[in-house]
């Protein structure tokens, strides 16, 4: 609404009902953080457990505003929670007489928790801050008196363990926000977005930069649909039975927009180098499929007319190619064949979206099609050395000061040092959420000694408590504010110290403050210091390696259910990368480049590869067609202008050898396609191989064997 | 039954094993009620099912009395 068109009243009503129902979840996920804290403290307290004031921190580090997310944290959290107590039982045993090595062991426990953290992201990565934090919470306070160590984990775990089950059933239960909307929403979102971008270029090809949009657009819906489904399956127990499907689905997903891309390619390609007409052609034969998409729902009308519009294209083909220019009848036939794979894979996109609708056409029997996530060794080791500083610095300042709260820092720092370690840009991060702490904790001093020494009995607890809590959580509702919110919750919840009776001593009060502070601050030192490698070039170029060397992965892997692993570890690396690299940079421009070469030219190969699988070849041509495979897998993972030109020659003299070859091979049309549709790949001057063509090559016309 | 079982030397409420083997229980009940669209006839499912847990864990807890 701008200031000069003035509202209607209908417009007025909407904008007054939409900000209502914001302000309507944010407070009710106020309530429900606000309830789990204070029935896992009087529980606590009832239970007459030492410290009350775990299972109620417990319950806001575990917050989120949707309930399936709470309970896939807890799940995580229930695991990390008891690896950690168990190294810190075996940490106090070895050297319970030993600080040097006692603290030595403690950091390099918390740093490969730490570095196993960015390996993993959603909630996994929660399992192993918990692991750090679980050892440090046990084992610190023990330092001193070590045959207390058991006694402590027992009762870190059993209070832990309240938290998490209050919080996970309070969040099931009380006005429960559903991921499972969420989910059904980005689903049919990515349907929607996917058919439409289809329907809308069935005219023609489509601009290389609108394809690189969309590609962008593509990768995040899947990985975004992937994200939610891993946690859905803790909330919902008929969205687990379906988790199948949908990460099925999703592969299909992956897979047609693969093929749809490599088809615009090729379209693009033919209209440049002088083939309009086949690209005429082409797009004649697909067009029926376009037109078979009427509706923006599937429905099994809708599957029908695909069926039927896969049927009728052999013949189709048939005819439109004896139209085509013989000199071209080459890439007529690529095109051809790709426009077919296209619609084969269109359809069972188009089948598993109809299961997950509940319309059973596929039967129960699911395909495993796991996604694959791309990992990055050296960024976690990078974690890793950085909080095994961090622990170290802060070890060392302990023991030489023999300061009574260096336990309080160094807990500090594990916490914050693991959960910030997958941020991008983790200093200014910390730096937020340090502001929030120490707000957090000014505000609990005036709740401790100015609020809490006049009451008595758990209701005026609560009634004194809850004016501080609302505010603090209501911060981290407002998505600017939330990281201020999270550090002043976390401050408030955690340096109130809730005891039964409590304990009122301002100048352990503060120094603890003090600690805490030091701690953060410690953390954000060595965060500065040692640049976390994510958002910088050598972890980006490092990525970009990775996924450059996908293309090797689909030349070399064995095949069984490489299709998918190929699919979901190029989304996910080049998720990350995006999610890294600012829009339409000089860096991001040339990601999307690659990340489009490798998506094209590793699905052909795959493809390729099959073929040669499945259907006998003439040994010559084998021998052949594995020499070019291998020469593109090493342009890939090395490009230079060298290995190009040795990639170029393999795939000619495959190609050359397909053609000349006996032609009673089923398979032989499809490998002379897909080396076409790799050789156009290689030619293309638009895309990032233009870089490595010899100057003459580029401006030549590709030459057509008779 | 014993109210507290002595597991590798340490005594462990039987309560504590009750809870655990209860949940292994109701987890496979629920499974079961998710393959099968069970929850489809229940109001509210996350209420039914802690309603389900605590029938479970409370009746087999009578047998500590």
């Amino acid at each position: 609404m701008s200031a000069q068109s003035l509202p209607t009243a209908v417009a007025r009503r909407e904008a007054l009902w939409r900000f209502l129902r914001e302000e309507g979840d944010a407070w009710l996920f106020i309530a429900r953080t606000a309830l789990s804290y204070f029935i896992a403290l009087w529980l606590a307290m009832r239970l007459q457990l030492p410290s009350p004031n775990t299972a109620a921190m417990t319950t806001i580090i575990v917050m989120h505003r949707q309930s399936g997310m709470v309970l896939a944290k807890s799940f995580y959290r229930v695991f990390g929670t008891l690896a950690g107590a168990m190294a810190a039982l075996a940490i106090v045993a070895l050297f319970p007489q030993q600080r040097v090595l006692f603290l030595g062991a403690m950091a390099l426990w918390v740093g490969l928790c730490a570095g196993g953290a960015t390996l993993y992201r959603n909630f996994k990565s929660y399992a192993f801050v918990l692991a750090g934090y679980t050892a440090a919470i046990i084992a610190l306070p023990v330092i001193d008196a070590p045959s207390g160590v058991f006694e402590s984990a027992m009762y870190r775990i059993t209070e832990l363990m309240l938290g998490l089950l209050v919080s996970a059933v309070v969040n099931d239960v009380v006005f429960p926000v559903r991921v499972r909307d969420t989910l059904r929403h980005t689903a049919r979102q990515q349907y929607r977005h996917f058919i439409d971008f289809m329907r809308g270029s069935t005219g023609g090809a489509i601009a290389r930069g609108d394809m690189e949009q969309a590609h962008l657009r593509f990768v995040r819906d899947a990985v975004a649909l992937e994200d939610l489904r891993s946690s859905v399956i803790f909330e919902d127990p008929q969205a687990r039975a379906r988790s199948a499907h949908m990460e099925l689905a999703n592969q299909r997903f992956m897979s047609v927009s693969t093929s749809f891309q490599s088809l615009h390619h090729l379209l693009n390609r033919l209209q440049r180098n002088g083939g309009g007409e086949v690209a005429g052609a082409i797009i004649a034969l697909y067009r029926p499929l376009g037109d078979a998409l009427g509706d923006p729902a599937p429905s099994r009308a809708l599957l029908r007319r695909l069926r039927t519009a896969r049927h009728e294209m052999p013949a189709r083909a048939k005819g439109l190619g004896e139209a085509v220019d013989p000199a071209r009848s080459d890439d007529f036939e690529t095109g051809a064949s790709l426009v077919q794979r296209f619609a084969g894979e269109l359809e069972q996109y188009v089948m598993s979206q109809l299961d997950l609708r509940g319309e059973r056409v596929s039967g129960d029997v699911v395909e495993r099609a796991r996604f694959v996530r791309g990992n990055d060794y050296a960024g976690a080791a990078l974690a890793t050395a950085r909080t095994v500083a961090t622990m170290a610095l802060l070890a060392l300042f302990w023991i030489g000061s023999a300061w009574p709260m260096g336990a309080n820092a160094m807990l500090l720092a594990t916490i914050f040092s693991g959960l910030f370690a997958t941020a991008p840009g983790p200093v200014r991060t910390t730096i937020k959420v340090a502001f929030g702490y120490l707000g957090g904790m000014i505000a609990g001093f005036i709740c401790v000694f100015f609020v809490l020494t006049r009451i008595d009995g758990f209701p005026l607890l609560v009634a004194a408590l809850l004016p501080f809590f609302m505010v603090t959580v209501y911060l981290f509702t407002r998505p600017t504010l939330s990281l201020l919110g999270l550090g002043g919750s976390m401050g408030l919840a955690y340096i109130l110290a809730i005891t039964n009776p409590m304990a009122f001593n301002p100048l352990h009060f503060i120094n603890d403050g003090i600690a805490q502070i030091l701690g953060l601050g410690a953390v954000v030192l060595m965060f500065g210091l040692v640049p976390p490698a994510i958002g910088s070039a050598w972890l980006r170029r490092r990525q970009l390696a990775a996924l450059r060397s996908q293309v090797a992965l689909a030349a070399e892997a064995p095949l069984p259910g490489l299709r998918y692993r190929f699919e979901s570890v190029n989304r996910d690396l080049f998720h990350q990368i995006v999610s890294q690299t600012v829009a339409g940079s000089e860096e991001s421009r040339s990601l999307l480049a690659w990340a489009l070469a490798v998506h094209e030219t590793g699905r052909a190969l795959i493809e390729l590869r099959h073929d040669q699988r499945d259907q006998p070849l003439p040994p010559r041509l084998d021998a052949s067609v594995a020499e070019a495979v291998a020469a593109l897998g090493r342009l890939f993972q090395q490009p230079s202008q060298h290995a190009y030109d040795a990639a170029l020659a393999a795939v000619d003299a495959a190609l050359a050898c397909a053609r000349s070859a006996p032609g009673d091979a089923v398979a032989l049309p499809f490998v002379r396609e897909h080396l076409h549709l790799i050789r156009l790949a290689l030619l293309d001057d638009q895309s990032v191989m233009a870089n490595y063509q010899p100057i003459d090559a580029a401006a030549q016309e590709p030459v057509h064997a008779p | 039954m014993p109210h507290e079982i002595a597991l590798g030397g340490t005594l462990v409420p039987a309560l504590l094993i009750l809870f655990i083997a209860m949940l292994a229980v109701f987890w496979g009940l629920d499974w079961v009620a998710g393959r099968y669209h069970l929850y489809r006839f229940v109001w509210h499912p996350s209420l039914f099912r802690i309603a389900v847990f605590l029938v479970l864990f409370s009746s087999i807890a009578l047998l500590l009395l």
